[in-house]
């Protein structure tokens, strides 16, 4: 999944996992944005249109990595859901502790491409089998 | 640089105009060679892609431009300052590049303007600041070419409905496309508040109509290609006829930067460079200029000469202003229950009753609009444009309102009238080029403020038809002031007598200029509370028709 030529590393990879399931967490009947393919579309973005943001992403990780160890002495990724969200509540609000460049343009970045593997078209690599479209009743005949 | 075969006419461009002028020049015995910039493309090329299409283009579009960084603009904002934007960007205001231009891709909604359209300077006045006008020709003047569009290129409406509104000859060809479950909502509840309402009349096939099939309501009409050809394009209609003819060429990936001219005006050919990037100089009789409304006024301004130095037809300082598009004010809600069925295209009941002689708190209001439902929305674009904002943004509610609501959502809207400013216009830019190495069009202005006023009336309105209709929640503010164009762009060569205050005649003839046309949306003098289309397409069969009869 991870494209070679990037500068993220696996602990990116796992952070921006984590982030992205609870920006679009799992539920009883329905997968999380991870569990739908978001990180195939976000590493096939990373490679073309996103490009520019792989420095940004790569930044913005390692600010919420620092932030959840400032504030637990865990790493983001290891952080139970309630934690996790508690942190993401305080990012939204730019209510940080640690260094960001720019906490609240972070996380609305990435809580817009997220949803972008979650929602469009399967093509995009994402929305595995057009399972977020079943979720929501949008059906494609024709 | 090499010097071609010569032709009888020219034609820039193979959309919606140009289509239609190259198929009435040709059938009428004369050689025609259409130069466009863009490529055919099949209907896989043409990818329904959810992120990259003429309805959302986050980071791209599925019909043209094809090299978006070899094809930037300049767009200014209220400060003056000056941005470069991509195809994709919204300051760009892209229609679409392409054999069929726009309409390959468009929802073809298929209106005429109404007879006070034509009439809106002599209807209200004119408000200061405002380059408001009246057309040099009328309703009835055009009548006659806005059925032939509707016949030739094929229209499903409602003749008897249609015909309450519209003084017209004749019915439409094919009866109007089925209404959807929020269509029928929609009718259901503006009868209940005693409005008018009507099937939207659209360029689908509700039947098969010249050996083309029906449309078959798919989830992908608006911003994509039809996979049936039941859509109703240039390029599956008038451009097969010109070619049918044996005496029209079509040259694609061909972009013409200069119309040559000679002393007295007149234009002796065409400069353009081939796909190969090789450049080519051409001799022709006319030229139809059909390139949209931003890159026609921009190859009228770079055709500039020693005898023209501000561009041709541009002796009274208006080409390229006026840039007008819609406003496009609406309202949104969810519905207690369910109402989405998924029936493409999805535009389906309509009304006009607030298009002319509107009042609000401070007394008439120039103009309005029409106001509709809405085509099929794709989910990414639910969520990116239309959430209410008290929904959280991420985490288990932003997911769950997605899940729930979906097909809850119903929204109102409309083109509203834009009231246009000299100010609004396209220039060339200074030191920006494209891969061709031709200035790019500059954007700069805003439409005039009135049509803020227009718009926030036409807000009210939408708002109590949603209402009525029963939906327990509805959000979405009135549009502010701003620049319009897109894929309704017009007005950058208007219309009239006085070469002094427009820049084509009645005709479409370019002042000064007694062999170059322009058969696009620039011609427009305003451009309807409708959706410009099919005005655009009756204007290019009448003005080719003069072509013609000039010969």
């Amino acid at each position: 999944m991870q494209p070679e030529h990037t500068s993220l590393t696996d602990e990116h990879w796992r952070t921006l996992q984590a982030l992205a399931d609870r920006i679009i967490p799992q539920d009883p009947d329905w997968p999380s944005g991870w569990q739908a393919g978001v990180g195939d579309y976000l590493a096939h973005q990373f490679e073309r249109d996103l490009r520019p943001q792989v420095e940004p992403y790569r930044r913005g990780l390692e600010a919420l990595d620092g932030e959840a160890r400032a504030r637990t002495g865990k790493p983001f990724a290891e952080l139970g859901n309630a934690a996790q969200d508690g942190i993401l509540v305080a990012v939204e609000r730019g209510d940080v502790f640690t260094n960001w460049p720019d906490a609240p343009a972070f996380f609305a970045m990435a809580i817009q491409h997220v949803n972008e593997g979650f929602y469009s078209d399967p093509n995009n690599g994402g929305n595995k089998a057009g399972v977020a479209w079943h979720m929501i009743g949008y059906t494609v005949k024709g | 640089m090499s010097a071609n075969k010569t032709y009888d006419a020219i034609v820039i461009g193979a959309g919606g105009g140009g289509g239609i002028a190259a198929a009435v020049l040709a059938e009428g015995g004369m050689r025609v060679l259409v130069l466009e910039r863009g490529r055919e493309k099949t209907f896989a090329e043409i990818p329904r892609d959810h992120l990259r299409n003429h309805r959302l283009s986050l980071y791209g579009q599925n019909f043209g431009p094809d090299d978006n960084a070899g094809n930037p603009r300049v767009a200014v904002d209220g400060q003056g300052r000056e941005r470069t934007v991509l195809p994709y960007e919204g300051g760009y205001q892209n229609n679409a590049m392409g054999v069929g231009g726009g309409t390959r891709v468009y929802g073809g909604q298929a209106w005429r303007f109404l007879p006070t359209d034509f009439k809106m300077a002599s209807t209200y006045g004119v408000p200061e600041g405002s380059s408001l006008a009246d057309w040099p020709i009328t309703y009835d003047d055009l009548a006659p070419y806005y059925e032939r569009a509707e016949w030739e290129i094929g229209v499903s409406a409602d003749s008897e409905l249609m015909a309450q509104h519209w003084p017209r000859q004749k019915g439409y060809p094919m009866p109007a496309v089925p209404l959807n479950s929020q269509g029928r909502l929609f009718r259901s509840s503006a009868r209940q508040l005693g409005w008018d309402v009507f099937p939207v009349p659209l360029l689908v096939n509700s039947v098969p109509y010249l050996a083309r099939p029906a449309c078959i309501q798919c989830q992908h009409c608006v911003g994509f290609a039809c996979p049936v050809e039941g859509k109703n394009g240039s390029q599956n209609t008038m451009l097969p006829r010109a070619l049918a003819t044996g005496r029209c060429h079509l040259e694609t990936e061909a972009m013409v930067t200069h119309i040559d001219t000679d002393g007295s005006g007149k234009v002796t050919g065409v400069t353009y460079f081939d796909g190969n990037g090789e450049q080519h100089m051409i001799k022709t009789g006319v030229v139809v200029c059909a390139a949209g409304a931003i890159e026609t006024a921009r190859l009228l301004l770079h055709s500039a000469s020693a005898q023209q130095p501000n561009g041709l037809g541009n002796q009274g300082d208006q080409l390229g202003r006026h840039l007008q598009g819609h406003y496009y004010p609406g309202v949104m809600g969810l519905m207690p229950e369910p109402v989405w069925d998924g029936i493409g295209p999805g535009v389906n009941t309509a009304t006009v009753r607030w298009s002319h002689g509107n009042e609000d708190e401070h007394g008439p209001v120039i103009g309005g609009g029409l106001l509709a439902d809405e085509f099929v929305l794709l989910p990414m674009t639910f969520w990116l444009r239309h959430l209410p904002p008290d929904v959280p943004r991420w985490g288990a509610a932003n997911k769950q309102f997605m899940r729930e609501n979906y097909r809850r959502f119903v929204e109102i809207k409309g083109p509203t009238q834009d009231i246009p400013s000299p100010d609004a216009r396209v220039t060339l830019a200074s030191s920006v080029k494209d891969t061709w190495g031709m200035p790019v069009a500059q954007l700069s202005g805003t439409t005039h403020p009135e049509t803020v006023r227009t718009a926030k009336f036409m807000w009210e309105r939408a708002g109590e038809w949603i209402k009525a209709s029963g939906a327990v929640k509805t959000w979405g503010g009135p549009p502010g002031l701003g620049l319009s164009g897109g894929q309704h762009q017009a007005g950058t060569c208007r219309m009239g007598h006085d070469p002094n205050t427009s820049v084509v005649d009645s005709h479409g003839r370019v002042h000064g200029h007694e062999n170059l046309f322009v058969a696009d949306g620039s011609v427009h003098v305003t451009n309807g509370g409708f959706n410009p289309v099919l005005t655009l397409m009756a204007l290019a069969f009448r003005t080719a028709e003069g072509v013609l009869k000039q010969r």
